[in-house]
């Protein structure tokens, strides 16, 4: 694993355009605030899409507010590539960053989690002939939703708390947490 | 040297704030911050895109329901952000864009009570069309959030002084 970062962040480290750009005066503040923008866009249509499979605001079709779910997508693609900026200019604060690592697995789980709600429950809630009752999968789903997305904006601001130092002569171990004294770029 | 923020520096709850190692102090409170502007912010946001014309098929009296988690997060910030003040209170204090901020969170909120008395009022199964005159106010009411999160965002980068004495 600590072989693979170590290839992913000489790889992203390539991306020298990117990198020139984020590190101007107001690069990195103006691809923060884009970033938070996105946050804000994707937490306040997906959780209130959360929230009515929980029970909330019942009388509000859940099919009529499917419809601010792409606004939501376009919250979570605007942040994708904002993110994927910050990587590509200080790649080793993100790949050897435990904080990072956590935020990448709760976003996997959010996203197979969204997914699983396509495959199992969408057409039960929001379909023709949708039931009543929000079937519990669905609601389950729901509050795993808002559970994962509060955990990546934590994980979020904790990159800031875990920023990776060298290793020590012991070396990165199976996954590093640390940047490896070796060449890097 | 300013008295009362120098005191203030030197609590025990601002240095704890500013200072404890634990990820219960400073990061948790940014945390809080983080969580309650996209709940504040987005739902906010939420109710002017359907305003505009987004998702029409929601019954837009109804959205009201949510609007306890909006003020959850809207409290859940104005708590952190008093706590985050404490830890560092010449930082903010002393830069013009924390006013700016402050004054973009006024009128923002003072928007609320004017959209939401037009488009929660009315319970009416078919509801009016939505007038020119709301809808300016939920564009001013995105540009106002956008604005509030932007400058939030910018004061890392933009203080002057640190502390009292720095």
């Amino acid at each position: 694993m600590a072989t693979f970062q170590v290839w992913l962040v000489s790889t992203l480290v390539s991306a020298k355009p990117i990198g020139r750009l984020m590190h101007t005066r107001w690069g990195w503040p103006a691809a923060e605030s884009i970033h938070f923008l996105g946050l804000s866009l994707l937490i306040g249509t997906i959780v209130l899409f959360d929230l009515r499979l929980l029970g909330m605001a019942r009388r509000i079709s859940i099919a009529a507010l499917h419809k601010l779910v792409p606004w939501g997508l376009a919250g979570y693609a605007t942040n994708l590539i904002s993110g994927s900026f910050f990587l590509m200019a200080e790649p080793d604060q993100y790949i050897y960053n435990p904080a990072f690592h956590f935020k990448m697995l709760f976003m996997a789980v959010a996203g197979f989690n969204a997914l699983s709600f396509y495959v199992i429950a969408a057409r039960r809630t929001m379909g023709p002939g949708a039931e009543e009752e929000v079937p519990r999968a669905a609601r389950i789903i729901a509050a795993t939703s808002i559970l994962m997305w509060i955990a990546v904006i934590v994980c979020g601001r904790l990159l800031t708390f875990y920023r990776p130092g060298g290793c020590g002569p012991e070396g990165p171990g199976f996954l590093a947490y640390c940047i490896p004294q070796i060449k890097r770029f | 040297m300013d008295p009362f923020l120098a005191w203030l520096e030197l609590t025990t709850f601002s240095t704890w704030v500013r200072e404890s190692p634990s990820v219960f102090a400073f990061p948790a409170i940014l945390s809080c911050h983080t969580v309650g502007m996209g709940l504040a912010a987005g739902i906010n946001a939420a109710l002017a895109l359907r305003i505009l014309g987004a998702a029409p098929g929601i019954a837009i009296h109804e959205m009201k329901r949510f609007f306890p988690v909006m003020w959850f997060g809207f409290w859940l910030n104005a708590i952190s952000g008093v706590v985050l003040l404490i830890a560092y209170p010449t930082k903010a204090l002393t830069n013009p864009l924390f006013y700016f901020k402050l004054a973009l969170v006024a009128v923002a909120v003072a928007l609320i009570g004017p959209i939401t008395r037009r488009v929660f009022g009315n319970p009416d199964p078919m509801p009016a069309p939505i007038g020119r005159h709301v809808k300016r106010l939920a564009i001013t009411s995105l540009v106002c959030w956008a604005g509030v999160i932007i400058s939030g965002r910018l004061l890392a980068y933009t203080y002057s002084r640190l502390m009292q004495g720095f």
